[in-house]
């Protein structure tokens, strides 16, 4: 008796919010007229002009791009943010004392009464 | 060539089935994966125009929103983690001290 | 003319004094006293500069200073009109301020007063305040000048702040005369906006206009601009506009029914009462009318509404004087009532009589209370009629000079007040023998001169006569130099002020002995006599009967005569007993001031109170309540409406979708997407 089951409920009610949002956006997509699809018809490698794309070499796409290099820089920034942040976000406090997943090595040993290494490693590990 | 009201259709359902899974689970973790759905969702849509407008935009912007959604999963992680540590689970509904 | 390029000095002079006093007083010798009184001294001067300068035929008008200058449509500024009216009214009001000032050296430094800087700073102020009236040459500059007249008494009547009396007398003064001032308030704007100027003299003065837009209007030509209200035709919308400042008149020279704050302002300083009633405050009101006389000349309807109004409060004044027992109250209700003879003279036409009056009145009436301050002074503060007696010997001085003062207020020949009095009377007669309602005043003011001759003479009687009937009156308190001065001054220009215009005499031996006459026969075309006659014959309509000035001038005196000799005869002997039992209830009545001040009390307490307590119930249910009303209702929303804040976040996202889809479907069904 592992298997999942179906949880049926009240709970459900408010998924219906979703249901009536995909019955608006089906009407729209069904109704609207998008005439015929383009479609990538120039001859040369997608991934390859992808990768022009994204650092402003647009010149040497085969297909007609814009340049992301801003983007790009900015997404990387933001990915190295939200490292910084989950990190933040995960540390606690316990006993009075920060625990982070940045301590590594015996160092900290040294500045601890030693009492609690376990804590003090737990979360170890480098980036 | 398919006409792009299936990947619209597709699209949307993906979204929504998201969207289905954030208004009824009370799992933080599964919030996460939920989200995920919608991403997913919306980056169908971005490929499709772009193969319906014959421009590579929408591509390159469906793999910054993949990375994208990788920090925000580094963040819900985080959250969630805080969430544990606060209010002892990963329950959403139990952490409404920010309210009136 | 050099001479008039000294004249703003005459107003600033006093207010220098004020400054000096305020700041330096308490450093001064005698409180500041002799800043005051030089610079009085030296408005008196140049004062007299000025009346030469007019009596060789000189005038000035110009304007000094602009506050506002929109062009044509409106100009407000402070400027100089000096004609004769107002260079004789400078010099009356500077010497009597200069002899209060130094009267106030014996009443108020000699018997140790506290307070002297703040004293004398009023005195300065109220004499600056004054003298910029009378220097105004437009409306705008007279009120200004007209309220701070009345800030000033209401400072100096309640001089004495730790009394109880004082400072309810001084708010009375101020809140009288300030519900007259109101309707002299929306005057000046009605005059601003019905002739975009307020200029009392010269060609684009608003008497003049208002002559000529009435002058257009009979031929039905056209005349000048001038915008009416309220669908109103010229002539009668100039008869509102005149009423309204005919409101400031009556509060300001006490007249009926707003002379209720006069008699209480006796509660000030004895000098203050004698610059108050004598050239300043109540003298303001009079000559505000004399100065706008070319305006109240086009309007018959309105000279009448003053002369009866002035007759009636001359007659109604004098009867309080007659049963009051303090020596200051006969004489706050002798002022009333003469002014009453001068607003009567106004309304009657009689110009030269009722400046002439003015004249003679403060001359009269600052000797007497300048004699009434000094018998107070020897009284040790008393002012009880009843408490003196056979202060004659005791006092020769001020005892001759009260004579002279009383003699002219009874208008005894050949005093200055019977000139005086005698010509209102005349202008009043001769016209209205054509005119019911000016010889119903006419009758009034003849009736108030057998009153005031009676009531004149008890006092002086019981005052100085008989046999001392207190200790302080058996050794009463002497009185310097100081006192005695501008006692004897006043005292002779009592006697002889009236010669400067002896029109009987003039009539009967054809000699030039009218002065007066020929002092107003101006210059200035607009202020001159002749023109204000020409218009009280023409656009008033007033017709002079054919009389000769003796008879009346033999009735009033003979009437006068008699209300003295009756006082004499009443009150005269060692011991006089109070007759004023003999007149029954009406007693009472004349006592309590005919209720005047019950009545008006009700009006304040009984209604305007009510009618506020109303409106205050209105603001505080209705306009308070809908402003409370309004918040209350979104704090209660708000406190509902925040039960959507769970801060579970399945709602918060719940809320979101449902958001989108009624957005969608709203540009949808908008947007005709489907």
């Amino acid at each position: 008796m592992n298997r999942p089951r179906l949880k049926l409920g009240s709970h459900l009610v408010s998924g219906l919010a979703a249901v009536a949002l995909f019955v608006v956006l089906a009407a729209v997509f069904l109704t609207a007229p998008f005439g015929d699809p383009a479609g990538l018809v120039a001859e040369g490698s997608v991934t390859a002009a992808i990768g022009y794309a994204l650092i402003d070499r647009t010149g040497l796409a085969a297909f007609e791009t814009e340049g992301f290099l801003v983007a790009l820089l900015v997404v990387g920034v933001v990915l190295d943010a939200a490292l910084d942040g989950a990190l933040l976000l995960a540390k606690s406090e316990s006993g009075g004392r920060i625990v982070t997943a940045l301590r590594t090595g015996t160092g900290d040993d040294s500045r601890t009464d030693g009492g609690d290494r376990e804590t003090g490693r737990s979360d170890g590990g480098g980036e | 060539m398919v006409p792009i009201q299936y990947y619209l259709l597709l699209s949307a359902s993906v979204f929504c089935i998201g969207l289905f899974g954030v208004l009824t689970r009370n799992n933080a973790l599964l919030f996460l994966m939920s989200v995920e759905l919608m991403l997913t969702g919306a980056n169908i849509n971005l490929v499709a125009f772009s193969a319906q407008t014959g421009t590579l935009t929408g591509q390159v912007f469906s793999l910054f929103v993949i990375a994208l959604a990788a920090a925000e999963v580094a963040i819900g992680v985080g959250i969630v983690l805080a969430l544990v540590r606060n209010f002892e689970g990963v329950d959403v509904t139990r952490a409404t001290t920010m309210r009136w | 003319m050099a001479a008039f390029d000294y004249a703003p000095a005459i107003a600033v002079l006093p207010l220098a004094s004020f400054v000096i006093a305020l700041v330096a007083g308490r450093y001064m010798p005698k409180g500041g006293a002799f800043a005051g009184i030089l610079a009085t001294g030296g408005s008196l001067v140049l004062s007299a500069w000025m009346a030469f300068a007019v009596a060789g035929g000189d005038t000035y008008n110009e304007s000094l200073y602009t506050f506002v200058d929109a062009g044509e449509e409106l100009s407000l500024h402070l400027g100089v009109l000096i004609d004769p009216l107002s260079a004789m009214m400078l010099v009356i009001v500077s010497l009597v301020a200069f002899l209060v000032h130094v009267f106030s050296l014996g009443y108020m430094n000699d018997e140790g007063e506290t307070g002297l800087p703040r004293y004398y700073a009023g005195l300065g102020l109220f004499s600056a305040s004054m003298l910029g009236f009378v220097l105004a040459d437009n409306l705008f500059m007279a009120f200004m000048f007209f309220e701070m007249v009345g800030l000033c008494s209401w400072l100096l009547i309640g001089f004495w702040f730790r009394d109880a009396a004082p400072p309810s007398a001084a708010k009375k003064a101020f809140l009288v005369t300030r519900f007259g001032d109101y309707f002299f308030l929306v005057g000046v704007v009605a005059v601003f906006a019905t002739f975009g100027t307020a200029a009392f003299a010269g060609a684009e003065s608003f008497p003049t206009i208002a002559e000529e837009a009435l002058a257009g209007g009979s031929e039905g030509a056209g005349g000048a601009a001038v915008t009416t209200f309220f669908g109103l035709d010229p002539g009668a919308w100039f008869a509102v506009i005149a009423l309204l400042i005919l409101g400031g008149v009556i509060g300001k020279s006490a007249q009926f029914p707003l002379h209720t704050w006069l008699p209480d302002a006796m509660e000030g300083p004895t000098p203050v009462s004698a610059l108050i009633h004598a050239a300043t405050m109540v003298a303001a009101g009079v000559y505000l009318v004399a100065r706008i006389y070319g305006f109240y000349a086009l309007l018959p309807t309105v000279l009448a509404v003053v002369a009866f109004v002035g007759g009636f409060t001359a007659l109604f004044a004098a009867t309080m004087a007659l049963v009051k027992n303090e020596i200051k109250q006969v004489l706050a209700y002798s002022t009333i009532s003469q002014y009453g003879y001068m607003m009567l003279a106004l309304g009657a036409g009689g110009y030269v009589a009722a400046t002439f009056h003015l004249m003679t009145h403060a001359f009269f009436k600052a000797l007497l209370f300048l004699g009434a301050g000094a018998v107070i002074i020897a009284m040790h503060h008393g002012e009880d009629m009843w408490e003196m007696g056979g202060l004659r010997k005791k006092m020769p001085v001020t005892y001759w000079t009260f004579l002279a003062g009383s003699l002219a207020l009874a208008g005894i020949f050949p005093f200055a007040g019977f000139w005086s009095k005698d010509e209102v009377l005349y202008e009043a007669l001769v016209h209205g023998l054509n005119d019911p309602l000016l010889l119903g005043a006419y009758a009034m003011g003849l009736a108030a001169v057998f009153v005031t001759g009676f009531y004149t003479f008890r006092m002086v009687v019981l005052t100085f006569h008989g046999k001392p009937r207190s200790d302080v009156a058996r050794d009463p308190h002497g009185v310097g130099w100081n006192v005695k001065f501008p006692l004897v001054v006043l005292g002779a220009l009592a006697v002889v002020a009236g010669f400067l215009n002896m029109a009987p005499v003039a009539e009967l031996t054809g000699l030039h002995v009218d002065y007066l006459h020929q002092w107003f026969v101006g210059p200035l075309e607009a202020t001159s006599l002749e023109t204000y006659e020409g218009l009280i014959e023409e656009r008033a309509g007033y017709e002079a009967a054919e009389l000769s000035p003796l008879l009346p001038a033999a009735v009033s005196l003979a009437l006068a005569l008699a209300g003295a000799g009756l006082a004499v005869v009443l009150y005269r002997g060692a011991e006089p007993t109070e007759h004023t039992d003999r007149l029954g209830s009406a007693k009472r009545v004349l006592a309590s001031n005919y209720y005047q001040d019950e009545y008006q009390v009700w009006l304040a307490e009984g209604l305007t109170a009510r009618v506020a307590r109303a409106a205050d119930t209105f603001d505080q249910g209705i306009i308070d309540g809908v402003v409370n009303g309004t918040g209350s209702v979104s704090l209660l929303s708000g406190s509902r409406v925040r039960r959507i804040q769970t801060g579970v976040v399945s709602n918060y996202a719940a809320l979101l979708t449902l958001g989108l889809v009624a957005l969608l479907v709203v540009l949808g069904v908008t947007g005709g997407w489907f």
